[in-house]
């Protein structure tokens, strides 16, 4: 029997890999990766506690079929985004590339104070 | 008449507005469009926007006229007023709550309005055709007629306004256009400078007219005319008024030192009539606008505009405006007789002063600028004396024909223009001569304007200069009754000597001579004997005389002379010409009113003949002057008194233009010039204009230049040193300290957002047991509220005893030890007693923590004071555990 517990034990550990990922590494590819493995953590925890309170009588209409589907809804909604940033986020790198013939975030430091 | 009242009822009297509205319109459509629409619709739309003004101002003074017949005539007569209220314009707190000023944008004509309204279109209009056809070939034709426009529109604020806000938008309004116009040439260092002149000796004459409304509204409790002749009495407030730093608030830091004598004399109670003070300020305005002594040097500079600007507001309209406030507001002067006798002896002397500089100036224009300044003192002379009808008849018959004189003047200059083209040097009189030939029109008009200027009988400024006069001689000021309440406090009010009078009367006659004698000097030099103005131009020659003669023109004195021999045979080139029919038309229009209209108020006359027609504007006037008739005295009309007093005056006007004759005539200006000579230094001191303007420069103007010096140095060091440098380079510090933070590299602020992230977390996993107390005095009920939080329940311990009581916290009707939604507790103290409350909380992670709260209530109530004590106290054992 696979329990809520062993969903929300793969979310922590796939977030904790992706910020410790984004955090840890120079590079923005890799960081991009990091961030959509954050995304998706989240998104399956969404799904895992969806299903958990599909059972919640108060969510439940008359006839036991279930209408909380609010859990998934937003996991779709977080796949969309990550798809534009994923668009907006590989446009910017190329942008970068083209301008500093690099790719690593501590080049990247136009912006500094 | 009757559908002209169904249309424009008295109390909503529209038509004002097309009155205000077409000049507005004009300066509005030359302003904005002039330049393109062309000299001709520019010139319809100017001249079309005043005369229509003009004829719906004619329409409204008869309809005003229809009103007084309605009103009835009698000696106590209402004051028939026609008003136009266009909007609620704001409201003032007046003094010690005395309620709410309200000022409105309304507009009133009544029989002082409604002249001076007909003046300023009557006159504006002949000097705006007249303008049309002088400033035809000046390339900024447009801007020209959009800044006279607005100042027909301004002036009309300022004499229609009903209120002294309104007033001052006018007055403010005018200056504007005085300085524009001054300074419409601006191209010319000179011109601008007297521009800027004329404005700034103004903003002083303003801060007096700002101060004067400023006590109007305190002592009045009123703005508006009417609510300021009700409240008139506050003037005379017996409380009276102390002048910092004078009397008791002088500072002792300062005097202490003194010795006793002297400081006694610093520190002693004085007071001061606030009529005296209010009027004085209001004077001072006045003397600002209308160039008196200490404020008059504006106005001879002031000719450096065109002429028919000259005529309209530095002659005519704008200049008088201070008589017009002092008749306005003559309920308000003529409470204090030091301020009547301040304004008859300020106008006296500069009536004197003007005319000695007039005497010997060359400037054509500057002779009747300074005649200008000399005949307002005459104006300020009679309102001063009490006399506020004749005063202002003066105003009415100067506008005529000192307008005609400066037009006159402009055709002169413009004819002159044929052979001469530098600007001084074509109003210089010595370069003029013999102009009668050629423009004889122009030539009748301006002796008819001299003559009438001069006082001879029976032209219009004999009947109002000399009634003037005659008034100064023998009417007095008395104090208002009401000042007697404040004898005790204030001491009595001050009245002026019983010699001021005759003296002010023959410091009159003595300017009236000068007057005669100047204008006639101006007269003869420009129209009688040989044009010399063929000698201006470059290699003339004069035949039969040396070589080294010919050139001479420049220095003083000998020029006055007509030079004999240069007849007509040396002429080359085109000869000074008369004005186009567009600048005569006004001339003579003018020139009849100047000859005729002293007949309207001819009180001499009507008066020795029992003819009430010949003195219509006294009797149009009384109900506005009625308020200050009581305490004017006027002796009993006595027709051989009067006419003695006449006599001098006369005798004045006689040996003046006779003068003039014999010098300039008859002796070719030799008598002149041999008094110059024994005199050399006296003549070049007035000829410098007895260098008033160089005293203000080394006084008062030096004085701001230092000031603003320093000011530079404060500015320098205070506000763009310590100010400005000192707290930039502050808050730089901690820019430098901040910009350490931002490094550019995202995965920094990625590990600073983990890291607040945590820290947010740590907040929410913790419960915070936080209570705020609020207390109700009267029952001593204190009621203490937990604090809101993630998934909070609450357990409390109300009586002290340690353990955290019992309460029913599940609904189930039993009490139980768990925690519930109980978020608040009520306690009752006895005063001077406090005791302890215990709050547990346990949050959605199943955390607990407590806080031990002391709840006091003081022996002292003070109502509403919530006492709030949180102290942390030691954690109790677990609940339940």
């Amino acid at each position: 029997m696979i329990h809520i517990q062993h969903y929300l034990v793969l979310g922590a550990t796939l977030f904790t890999i992706g910020a410790f990922g984004f955090l840890t590494r120079r590079n923005v590819l890799v960081a991009l990766m990091s961030i959509e493995l954050m995304l998706n953590a989240v998104n399956l925890t969404l799904v895992a506690f969806n299903r958990l309170h599909a059972g919640n009588l108060a969510l439940v209409a008359p006839g036991g079929r279930n209408l909380h589907h609010g859990g998934q809804m937003f996991a779709f909604f977080i796949i969309a985004v990550a798809a534009a940033e994923a668009a907006v986020g590989l446009a910017i790198v190329l942008a970068l590339y083209r301008l500093r013939r690099s790719v690593r975030t501590d080049e990247a430091d136009q912006l500094r104070g | 008449m009757h559908t002209l009242f169904a249309i424009f009822p008295a109390q909503q009297f529209a038509l004002i507005a097309a009155i205000l509205g077409l000049p507005l319109l004009g300066a509005f459509v030359n302003g904005v469009f002039g330049k393109r629409l062309g000299r001709d619709a520019v010139r319809l739309m100017a001249l079309a926007a005043l005369f229509g003004s003009f004829a719906c101002s004619l329409v409204a003074f008869f309809m005003l006229r229809e009103r007084a017949h309605e009103l009835g005539h009698g000696e106590l007569a209402p004051n028939p007023r026609l008003v136009w209220t266009a909007w609620h314009w704001l409201a003032l707190s007046g003094r010690d709550a005395l309620g709410s000023v309200n000022v409105d944008v309304s507009f009133a004509i009544d029989p002082l309005s409604g002249v001076m309204m007909l003046v300023v279109t009557g006159v504006g209009s002949l000097i705006h055709l007249y303008a049309a056809s002088y400033m035809w070939d000046d390339p900024s034709f447009h801007r020209f007629f959009c800044y006279l426009n607005l100042f027909v529109f301004s002036m009309l604020v300022l004499i229609l306004g009903d209120s002294m806000p309104l007033l001052f938008v006018g007055w403010e309004g005018v200056g504007l256009c005085s300085y524009l116009l001054i300074g419409f040439w601006f191209t010319e260092e000179k011109n601008a400078a007297a521009g800027k002149k004329a404005f700034i000796a103004n903003r002083v004459g303003d801060f007096g007219l700002l101060v004067g409304m400023a006590m109007l509204l305190y002592y009045t409790g009123a703005l508006d005319f009417e609510g300021i002749r009700r409240g008139a009495g506050g003037l005379l407030d017996p409380r009276g008024v102390q002048v910092w730093p004078l009397g008791a608030g002088f500072p002792s830091w300062l005097v202490g030192w003194l010795p006793d004598g002297i400081e006694k004399g610093l520190t002693a109670q004085r007071l001061a009539f606030p009529a005296t003070l209010c009027g004085l300020a209001l004077f001072l305005g006045c003397a600002g606008k209308s160039a008196q002594i200490p404020l008059y040097v504006w106005l001879p500079d002031a000719m450096a505009g065109p002429t028919p600007v000259s005529a309209l507001i530095h002659a005519a309209t704008m200049v008088t405006a201070g008589v017009y406030l002092v008749c306005r507001l003559n309920f308000v002067f003529v409470l204090s007789p030091a301020v009547m006798a301040t304004v008859a002896t300020v106008g006296a002397l500069t009536a004197l002063f003007a005319a000695t500089i007039g005497l010997v100036q060359h400037d054509l224009k500057k002779v009747l600028a300074y005649s200008t300044v000399s005949q307002l003192g005459y104006m300020f002379l009679g309102v001063g004396s009490g006399a506020f009808t004749d005063g202002f008849f003066h105003v009415f018959t100067h506008a005529f024909f000192k307008a005609c004189l400066f037009l006159g003047a402009g055709s002169v200059i413009h004819a002159v223009h044929a052979r001469i083209h530098d600007t001084d040097a074509s109003q210089d009189m010595r370069n003029m001569g013999g102009l009668r030939k050629y423009m004889p029109l122009t030539h009748a008009t301006y002796l008819a304007s001299c003559v009438a200027i001069a006082g001879v009988p029976p032209f219009a400024g004999f009947f109002s200069k000399d009634e003037i006069l005659a008034k100064a001689f023998e009417t007095k000021i008395k104090a208002h009754a009401i000042a007697g309440a404040a004898a005790e406090r204030i001491g009595p009010l001050w009245t002026p000597p019983d010699w001021l009078g005759p003296l002010l009367y023959f410091v009159g006659i003595a300017g009236a001579t000068m007057t005669a004698f100047y204008m006639f000097r101006t007269y003869f030099l420009t129209f009688w004997g040989d044009f010399k103005g063929w000698k201006v131009t470059p290699g003339w020659k004069e035949p039969g005389h040396d070589e080294h003669h010919g050139h001479d023109d420049h220095g003083h004195d000998h020029h006055e002379a007509f030079a004999p021999g240069t007849g007509r045979d040396h002429l080359e080139g085109p000869e000074p010409h008369e004005s186009p029919s567009p600048m005569t038309i006004p001339l003579v229009i003018l020139a009849a009113f100047a000859v005729g209209a002293g007949f309207l108020n001819a009180t001499i006359l009507g008066e020795t003949l029992h003819a009430p027609e010949l003195m219509t504007m006294e009797h149009w006037l009384a109900p506005v002057f009625a308020p200050s008739k009581g305490d004017v005295v006027v002796p009993a009309f006595d027709a051989s008194h009067a006419w003695m007093l006449a006599i001098p005056g006369l005798i004045a006007a006689a040996v003046g233009i006779g003068f003039a004759y014999f010098a300039y005539v008859v002796k070719g200006g030799e008598p002149t010039r041999n008094i110059a000579a024994r005199a050399p230094k006296l003549h070049q001191l007035m000829l410098d204009k007895w260098r008033v303007d160089e005293l203000y420069d080394a006084t008062v103007i030096g004085a701001v230049d230092e000031l603003a010096n320093t000011a530079v140095v404060a500015d320098k060091w205070v506000v763009d040193g310590v100010l400005a440098k000192a707290s930039a380079a502050f808050v730089g510090l901690f820019g430098a300290g901040l910009r350490l933070f931002q490094t550019g590299k995202v995965q920094t602020y990625a590990a600073a957002m983990v890291v607040g992230t945590l820290a947010l977390t740590v907040f929410f996993y913790l419960p915070h047991p936080d209570a705020s107390i609020t207390s109700d005095p009267a029952t001593g009920t204190f009621r203490v509220q937990a604090g809101p939080g993630l998934g909070y329940r609450y357990r409390w311990d109300a009586d002290g005893d340690g353990k955290l009581d019992e309460f029913d916290s599940d609904g189930d009707g039993k009490p139980d030890d768990k925690f519930g939604p109980r978020d608040a507790i009520e306690v009752k103290l006895e005063p001077n007693q406090s005791k302890q409350v215990t709050l547990a909380v346990e949050n959605a992670f199943g955390r607990h923590d407590t806080r031990t709260i002391t709840v006091a209530r003081p022996a002292q109530e003070q109502p509403g004071a919530p006492v709030l004590m949180p102290r942390p106290a030691p954690r109790p054992p677990p609940p339940g555990g």
